[in-house]
């Protein structure tokens, strides 16, 4: 119960803040969350928990809005004239009305009533100016105060919507049950994807993080089990769970997850004879991988067998003959040969998910227990829509679940794997390390919050310098990135463990790894250098920023403590330094140390919305800050110390910048795209 | 010297006459006056001298017709070549004009080397193109069409590149966003237009008519075409204007790049493409739908943005930062202006009559306000009551939304299956006409994919089904050069035409179309090529051959990592090994028999009976060949490695 309070209290800050942020004076979300206090946990809580917290704001938003429209005329007569001065944005008639949508002032107003204008100004101020990364100085030193101002307002409208989004976040409570029987309580957010969830569990449980660790889902009705996969937002499947559903999380072990990369001679060559697949060679492994997943296409095993089919309705099971093929199942009809002309088509995988049938000898008079179901996510009981098949062994199941995943994911699978290898080979490394000096979790979460506390107090001077010049390498790669991402090969060969990513490469060697979160980045990356003139650009590709943003919500500890760890124990280095370019965010984004100003950050940051300064130092003693909760609640269930309850917090406060450059850069970008063009006409 | 000392006999002169080509067919041939050791370049000489002509002869080279070879080693006498006085020796070019069948169908006249082996000529032929990994297609000669030879001839006139000069083929300049041999005149402009972008969809009557392979024996006779590509053309008696198709010979394409592969990619497309509609690949019906999808769209994208792929420098930057805006429009929540709009989304509301099946009552379709928001449908009494609570409300996102139409029958349903805890509801809305079957219908597809009607994809989503609806309007004989208004029997195979009328394929495709509508030109391409290379027969290129100790024909499919033994009658894959467990293999020549060795002593031998062994030796070599590419590799090609896995000793 323990947890379950401290999460509660987070909750109650969480949404305490919130409704600050949002000027309303009354607090609705705050009966229902403390009555539920007495309710089991549960799916249900958390729902009505979303639910109210929504409805708050909607009803701000309308008013907000209403606000907003007005002001947006004016505003826009003004800029009228400022821009025609400007030629890129005239010529760009969409850019141009983009831009002048935002510059508004009154938004900042109703948004944040308390503080509102000038908290916001202040930190807007500054940024601009030293974070301006280089590219854009030029234009901008062209521009007329006015036009500045203008930008500077709509920089804040930008952020201030953006405030609005992130609060409308989805959230929930998960039980997770661990492979011992015990549960973990964690709070999911709908951006997070089953591997950011995982890195979390990894953290709290100190298991061995190999691949097969995985979440799956349970169905007890239907007596069902699927793995989760890790590229999956966690939030999406458990939002189609019904009220009082009996669904279970599970935290286990699932060798099939992988299986196909680690053996894919069982998988492409299953009607070869034992022996030959037995005896494959290491490197015949993985050119069979190669062959199959890093060519154009992505291949899908041939399958083809009979298989049970349970007739619809009816409770006798038929038999059937089977093919898979990339674009579903299909099977052959009486009298037919199997040429592909004459099959027919029994599912494809773009709205079912495939599922392991438990019992089903029991349950469904089916021939034997190795079934696996095929149904859409959102079904959770008995309907003619699921389509349930079965096996003649469990071998023959496992061929046919992986396959079609392997057709309905494709490559995301295999950059999972990849990711997974990663992550299990860091962790090892840095277990190995660490084992003889202090425990994993000790060590870090000072370090961790020293630089919370050393960014907290505003080292806005500090981070752009730095940033500045990570600007300057980043830029070249815009084009081809993800060619490039994907070629670091799994297993990275990090004797160390990653280390934060900017900064820290430059003071300790072990740089060469990559953190893991550098692959999806990259791809929302190509803008950002410049974009780091209009900070507010919220999340351009919101999802991306999550995948790459996330992480270090949850895993405060693995990046910045592998990097910090040791290297703080001898000497600390300043923190605030080290810190800022956070060591999550990873190279490509730490530029936007945007988050130089405390009460600035917290403003667009979801779940710090409000946090002004005074308070925050009151939070980050007693009641863990708003961001992801789970981990600093799982962190006082473990009975860490507080301290390490703020880790997870600072990382975070700069994620917000980090979204930040992916949009406003565009503007800027095309300009000189439109300068450049023009130069050379 | 030594040789003129001991056999002073050989030193006597001789008369040799050589047929000078330019001249023409009825001018006599030239004698020179040589001796056994003179070289060849001598003879050249002295004909040239002789000829009295005064152009560039630099291209020219005797060709010994008796015995159907070239003498290119000026450097080797007489005597060395074994030339005697009755040699009948032609001195021409070596490079002539050829007609060449390209990928998407069309006839290109070109000047191509006719001395050199034929992965040479390819080679070359792939530079002035302006393809890239040339290795990876050839030539063959083209299957005997029937009679309609005139516009065949009319459509060849209009792609003529033998002006180009060949030293100007320089691939990495590009001028005006082609290679700057193509910005020569507007002519071959034109011609690399037809290069890089996809054709048109053939009218249906024409897919009809060419050349269908039946069987898997039919689709094996096309692989006996193949040319050796350690010969020249001369040696295969390719004559000068002589036909020749271009294709994909081996299935492995290494480092497609869209952005220097423009007409690689297109005429990749066009021979997938054409594989599909003759049926030369096996596909399913869902399959063939989607690939008619893709086309359609494809077509549609190449009418109205047929300049997308191709970039000048100075455009390079401006593309990014459009394609920066196209990303960040995407993801609907990034711009505050975006999310400006779905703060405030705009609505749907009209009367529509609905029907839900699943309920008892069988009362039919029944009339409602409906109201759209959201990704969400609901529905009240009447207008009226439109502010109250709704009499339900359905949540769209997840569902499946297919089209139930009859334009004819003005009947514009939409299908709803909407998943929900217990299964799936069937819920059907009927539509006026088509304008607001085509909004509601845009709306629907939109929520299922969890975007709402703010979305910038809603117009063309509505414009889309619009245009699709126009097509089930025409005619399917009046074939007018409308975009729009494409046949849909020209999307699928004859099989799928002659089973579905137009009115049912039509919404079928339709319902493929709407998961690739939002594809950009190349990723629409890219895509098609994707689902062609996964289908489970892709890359197959089939022999007949007669294992040895089996006394039936087989037939052999050679993929790029495998070979299988297919028996001919089932069609059944009897046995596959991998190239990556040979050990090595050979040819009997003298009794045109291939061996292979793989790991753990697995040996077999066949012979070939419906192609050259020489035609089998190099698709495996060839194959071996492609793995050895890797990605650090630069451009350079190994040609001899290429020769000697394909047992093309005599090119080397």
């Amino acid at each position: 119960m323990d947890d379950i309070d401290a999460m509660f209290s987070d909750l109650l800050g969480e949404m305490d803040l919130l409704t600050q942020s949002l000027g309303v004076e009354t607090l609705p979300p705050e009966p229902p969350s403390s009555s539920s206090k007495e309710m089991n946990f549960s799916m249900g809580f958390a729902d009505m928990n979303v639910e109210s917290l929504n409805e708050l704001e909607e009803n701000d938003l309308d008013a907000l809005m209403a606000d907003l429209m007005a002001d947006l005329n004016d505003t826009e007569e003004k800029l009228g004239g400022q821009k025609e001065a400007e030629a890129p944005h005239t010529d760009l008639p969409p850019a141009s009305h983009g831009f002048s949508f935002y510059p508004e002032s009154s938004l900042s107003t109703p948004t944040s009533p308390e503080r509102g204008p000038n908290t916001f100004s202040a930190p807007l101020a500054d940024s601009p100016a030293p974070i301006l990364s280089p590219p854009t100085l030029p234009q901008h030193a062209k521009l007329s105060m006015e036009e500045i101002e203008a930008q500077m307002k709509a920089d804040k409208i930008k952020l201030a919507l953006e405030k609005l989004k992130e609060a409308k976040v989805k959230k929930l409570v998960v039980k997770v049950v661990m492979h011992d029987g015990s549960s973990k309580t964690l709070m999911v957010d709908e951006r997070q994807t089953v591997r950011d969830v995982l890195d979390n569990l990894f953290e709290k449980t100190h298991c061995d993080c190999n691949v097969d660790w995985s979440l799956s889902e349970t169905n007890p009705e239907l007596q069902l089990e699927r793995g989760f996969e890790e590229h999956e937002n966690l939030v999406d499947p458990l939002s189609a769970w019904t009220r009082d559903s009996e669904n279970k999380v599970l935290f286990q072990e699932r060798p099939d997850k992988y299986e196909v990369f680690k053996n894919p001679q069982n998988f492409y060559l299953w009607k070869k004879d034992k022996k030959t697949i037995k005896d494959m060679k290491d490197r015949d492994k993985e050119l069979l991988v190669e062959e199959n997943f890093c060519g154009t296409s992505i291949i899908v095993p041939d399958l083809e067998g009979v298989l049970y089919l349970r007739e619809d309705g009816k409770k006798s099971w038929k038999q059937r003959l089977f093919l898979l093929r990339a674009s579903g199942i299909y099977y052959v009809p009486k009298g037919k040969s199997k040429t592909s002309r004459d099959l027919v088509c029994f599912v494809q995988f773009d709205n079912v998910n495939v599922y392991y049938g438990k019992e089903f000898k029991n349950k469904y008079k089916a021939p034997t227990d190795f079934c696996f179901v095929l149904k859409h996510p959102q079904i959770q009981k008995e309907s003619q829509y699921i389509k349930y098949l079965c096996c003649d062994d469990a071998w023959t199941m496992n061929l046919w679940v992986t396959g079609i995943r392997i057709a309905k994911y494709g490559k995301s699978l295999y950059e999972n794997y990849k990711t997974s290898m990663k992550k299990a080979a860091i962790t090892t490394a840095w277990t190995n390390r660490t084992a003889g000096t202090t425990s994993i979790p000790s060590t870090p979460s000072p370090t961790t919050k020293a630089k919370a506390s050393g960014q907290a107090n505003g080292h806005a001077p500090q981070p752009p310098a730095e940033p500045v010049a990570k600007v300057g390498n980043a830029p070249p790669p815009p084009p081809p990135m993800l060619p490039t991402q994907i070629l670091p090969p799994p297993p990275p060969d990090p004797v160390l463990p990653p280390p934060p990513p900017p900064l820290a490469n430059k003071k300790s060697p072990p740089a060469t790894s990559v953190p893991r979160q550098l692959p999806s980045l990259p791809t929302s990356f190509p803008p950002s250098p410049t974009s780091m003139a209009n900070l507010p650009p919220p999340p351009p590709s919101l999802s991306q920023d999550d995948s790459s943003e996330s992480p270090p919500d949850f895993l405060p500890p693995p990046p910045p403590t592998l990097g910090f760890g040791p290297g703080a124990g001898s000497l600390p280095p300043p923190p605030p330094v080290s810190f800022l370019p956070p060591p999550p965010p990873d190279p490509g984004f730490p530029l936007p140390p945007p988050p130089p100003d405390p009460a600035f950050c917290p403003v667009t940051n979801r779940d710090s919305l409000p946090a002004p300064p005074p308070r925050q130092s009151n939070i980050g003693a007693g009641a863990p800050p708003p961001p992801p909760p789970p981990p600093s609640a799982s962190a006082g269930l473990q009975s860490t110390p507080s301290v390490r309850r703020t880790g997870p917090p600072p990382p975070k406060r700069t994620t917000p910048p980090l979204a930040a450059p992916g949009g406003g850069d565009f503007m800027s970008e095309l300009a000189k795209a439109m300068a450049k063009k023009r130069g050379n006409q | 010297m030594g040789q003129n000392s001991h056999s002073p006999v050989l030193m006597a002169v001789w008369d040799l006459s050589v047929t000078v080509e330019d001249l023409g067919a009825d001018a006599p041939p030239i004698t020179v006056s040589v001796t056994s050791d003179l070289h060849i370049g001598g003879v050249i000489l002295k004909l040239v001298e002789k000829s009295q002509v005064k152009r560039d002869w630099s291209d020219h080279a005797l060709w010994w017709e008796q015995k159907q070879q070239w003498l290119l080693r000026t450097a080797w006498t007489l005597e060395k070549c074994g030339i005697q006085a009755d040699a009948g020796l032609i001195f021409m070019a070596q490079h002539k004009s050829l007609r060449l069948g390209l990928p998407n169908g069309l006839t290109l006249r070109l000047r191509a080397c006719f001395s050199g082996p034929v992965f040479r000529t390819v080679l070359g032929i792939c530079k002035m193109l302006n393809i890239r990994r040339p290795e990876e297609l050839s030539l063959l000669r083209p299957v005997e069409e029937k009679k309609r030879k005139k516009d065949k001839d009319l459509s060849e006139e209009l792609h003529d590149l033998t002006e180009v000069p060949l030293t100007s083929v320089s691939r990495p300049c590009l001028y005006n966003g082609m290679p700057a041999h193509f910005a020569d005149s507007l002519q071959t402009e034109k011609v690399y237009k037809m290069l890089s972008v996809s054709q048109p969809a053939p009218a249906p009557e024409a897919i009809a008519k060419l050349y269908r392979p039946a069987s898997v024996v039919d689709k094996a006779h096309i692989h006996s075409r193949w040319l050796d590509s350690s010969r020249s053309l001369m040696q295969q008696g390719v004559q000068q204007n002589d036909r020749l198709w271009l294709r994909f010979k081996y299935y492995c394409f290494h480092d497609l790049e869209p952005k220097y592969d423009v007409v690689r990619l297109t005429q990749m497309y066009e021979q997938a493409r054409w594989a599909i509609l003759l049926e030369d690949i096996d596909c399913t019906e869902e399959e063939m739908l989607l690939f008619g999808a893709i086309q359609y769209h494809i077509n549609k994208l190449s009418l109205t943005e047929p300049q997308t792929m191709t970039s000048s420098p100075a455009m390079d930057d401006l593309d990014s930062a459009l394609q920066g805006l196209e990303v960040k429009l995407d993801g609907a929540e990034s711009s505050p202006q975006d999310m400006l709009e779905n703060l405030t989304a705009p609505e749907l509301n009209d009367y529509l009559k609905i029907f839900r099946p699943k309920r008892l009552t069988l009362k039919g379709y029944k009339q409602y306000w409906f109201k759209f928001k959201d990704a969400s449908i609901s529905y009240y009494k009447s207008k009226e009551e439109s502010l109250g609570e709704p009499i339900q409300q359905i949540n769209l996102k997840g569902c499946e939304a297919a089209p139930d139409v009859n334009v004819a029958g003005q009947k514009f349903c939409i299908k709803l299956l909407i998943p929900a805890p217990e299964g799936m509801n069937e819920v059907y809305l009927r539509c006026e006409n088509e304008e607001q079957y085509s909004r509601w219908m845009a709306a629907c597809r939109l929520a299922s994919k969890g975007k709402s009607l703010a979305d910038r994809l809603f117009q063309s989503e509505v414009q889309s089904i619009l245009s699709f609806l126009a097509m089930q309007q025409t005619n399917p004989n009046t074939h007018t050069d409308d975009s729009m208004s494409i046949n849909t029997h020209s999307l699928v195979s004859p099989r799928y035409s002659k089973k579905y009328k137009v009115k049912q394929l039509t919404p079928r495709i339709l319902e493929a179309y709407q998961n690739v509508a939002q594809l950009s030109l190349t990723d629409a391409l890219l895509r098609f090529l994707q689902i062609w290379q996964a289908l489970p027969d892709f890359g197959i290129s089939f022999v007949v051959v007669r294992f040895k100790g089996s006394r039936k024909d087989e037939v052999l499919g050679i993929a790029p990592n495998r070979l299988i033994r297919i028996d001919l009658g089932v069609g059944d894959v009897v046995k596959t090994w991998r190239y990556n467990n040979m050990r090595q293999w050979n040819v009997n020549w003298d009794i045109r028999q291939v061996a292979i060795e793989f790991d753990g002593n697995v040996n077999m031998a066949f012979s070939c009976v419906t192609a050259d062994c020489k035609i089998v030796h190099e698709f495996i070599g060839g194959y071996i060949f492609m793995s050895t590419r890797s990605r650090e590799q630069s451009d350079t090609l190994n040609e001899e490695l290429f020769h000697k896995l394909t047992g093309g000793h005599e090119a080397l």
